[in-house]
């Protein structure tokens, strides 16, 4: 009898809810076709629910504690589980009807399109074909020390995929678009350029997506994890974020981007509770060094653009020249810091020799000639692949020899 | 472990969002309070679920096609999913049904037009 009286009970207050939600929100002649439609649906659940409930129970995917049900059942189906649907059915129709009352007041085509295409929109303008980027530093960081697959893994691996990409690419986006409108290289597979009457929606829609994983990720860990995160979170918003802006902080912008990269590699290893070793620390050190020059010679190709809206940056305060040969130093440097870590460690110090390869030839480059070094950020994009491949197969060979 | 079910939600979820986008019925309606309606009934669902587990009447199963994945105790990481899907399934169905009642005063009218 237990499970029918919590059913009771959620059905009373769903009922209540649906009530007087669908009287708040019903136009006068509406609620008859509501309740009709609210009928159909249901009646269309119930049939569903009969089969697939009896299915879910067959595969054996949850039972119930014999003492508490009455017994009754619809195929394997207990009945008091036909109140999900019934309360669902109830309920939040009537919560649709009276959430959309003012849009039918209104003209139905303006209130849509104040939101169109905001999705399509925050994904392209996340870039996808980074995802990757911060999704494996936290999932290889965390597997590797946990080696097993548990929830916190797959739910920050998710995070960083995307909802983190969404945040960081979507934030950038919004306060950068004088900058964006000059420059023809967005809107394609660098970035979006972002509608003025999206910015608002894209930034709810940051923080939607963004702060339940986190407090997720929170409750998972301890203090290590809390701060990483608190980090992790700060640097994506602090980067772009109007009155912050680190991006426009010579050096502060380079050392932002780089945590942006590193840090899901820090939150899987605090989830995860890792030793911290020294060959740890060279090996994200290394990884640290790589960002910063990623994003330095990423930069030189926007001095132009960022120098005409006004926009500061490390390469548009040192010179085309110089942060060129700032990355090829950074990169020269982490690949031998790679030399001072455990085996297999001292094998990735190749990976730093495509991207020297890559950035070397503007070794001589000008403010002038700055922006063709855009031929060389799309091939480093690709390079990316590349070396996470590399990775990955040390990263193996590295579990191989540790388990 | 087992994917199968985690899978077959997926797809199912899948297939309420085209049916979705097809015929403009949910988000594609209005996003905000789609959305709203959707975490709210989730929410609901998941504490119905967390009370029902509390006092012991939902037991987790042993079912090969789950990933074993748990969120908290006798609760599996497939729950919230499939609450999700059953949702999205419910206003998927709403809103059709209503669509489909709109049309029939507009279809009475054309056929007495059609008599005169």
């Amino acid at each position: 009898m237990t499970y029918l009286w919590l059913a009771l009970a959620f059905i009373a207050a769903a009922v209540v809810a649906g009530v007087v939600l669908a009287r708040k929100g019903a136009f006068p002649g509406e609620a008859g076709r509501h309740w009709k439609a609210v009928g159909l649906a249901f009646a269309a659940l119930v049939v569903l629910t009969a089969v697939f409930d009896s299915v879910m129970i067959g595969m054996e995917l949850f039972h119930y504690d014999a003492s508490h049900i009455l017994g009754v059942r619809v195929g394997l189906a207990p009945i008091e589980d036909f109140a999900y649907p019934l309360a669902g059915v109830v309920a939040l129709p009537g919560l649709w009807m009276w959430l959309t009352r003012k849009r039918k007041q209104t003209s139905e085509g303006r209130a849509e399109s104040g939101l169109k295409g905001l999705v399509p929109q925050a994904l392209l303008a996340s870039r996808p074909v980074s995802w990757i980027n911060t999704a494996y530093p936290f999932t290889a960081a965390m597997l590797l020390t946990t080696r097993e697959v548990d929830w916190v893994l797959i739910v920050g691996t998710f995070y960083f995929l995307i909802p983190y990409n969404l945040a960081m690419y979507g934030i950038n986006d919004v306060f950068d678009y004088e900058s964006d409108l000059k420059n023809p290289r967005k809107g394609g597979i660098e970035g979006a350029l972002l509608q003025p009457r999206l910015h608002r929606p894209m930034l709810w829609l940051a923080a939607i997506t963004n702060v339940p994983f986190l407090l997720v990720l929170a409750f998972a860990g301890g203090p290590a994890a809390w701060l990483s995160l608190a980090v992790s979170a700060f640097a994506v918003v602090a980067y772009s974020v109007a009155g912050l802006r680190f991006k426009e902080r010579p050096v502060l912008d380079s050392l932002t981007s780089s945590t942006h990269f590193v840090s899901p590699a820090v939150v899987g290893l605090a989830l995860a509770g890792a030793d911290v070793t020294p060959g740890l620390i060279v090996v994200l050190v290394a990884f640290f060094l790589w960002g910063m020059a990623a994003h330095a010679f990423g930069a030189v190709q926007d001095i132009e653009p960022d120098r005409q809206a006004g926009i500061g940056s490390i390469a548009t305060v040192i010179g085309a020249r110089r942060t060129v040969r700032l990355a090829v130093v950074l990169w020269l440097v982490a690949g031998l810091a790679m030399l001072a870590t455990p085996w297999p460690g001292p094998l990735a110090a190749i990976i730093a020799v495509p991207y020297i390869a890559n950035c070397a030839p503007y070794w001589n480059v000008t403010d002038t000639t700055a922006a063709r070094t855009n031929v060389a950020w799309r091939r480093f994009i690709w390079l990316n692949y590349g070396s996470g491949f590399l990775v990955t197969l040390i990263l193996i060979l590295h579990w191989s020899l540790t388990s | 472990m087992g994917v199968l079910y985690l899978l077959s939600l997926l797809l199912g979820i899948g297939c309420m969002l085209l049916l979705d986008h097809r015929f403009r019925l949910f988000f594609w309606r209005d996003a905000k309070a789609a959305a709203i309606v959707t975490a709210v009934g989730v929410l609901f669902l998941l504490f119905w679920d967390l009370a029902g587990i509390g006092l012991g009447i939902f037991l987790r199963g042993e079912g090969t096609i789950a990933t074993g994945l748990l969120i908290a105790p006798e609760l599996p990481i497939e729950e919230p999913i499939f609450l999700l899907f059953l949702v999205l399934c419910t206003m998927v169905l709403y809103t059709g049904s209503r669509r489909l009642l709109d049309r029939i005063p507009a279809k009475r009218s054309e056929k007495q037009w059609e008599n005169v």
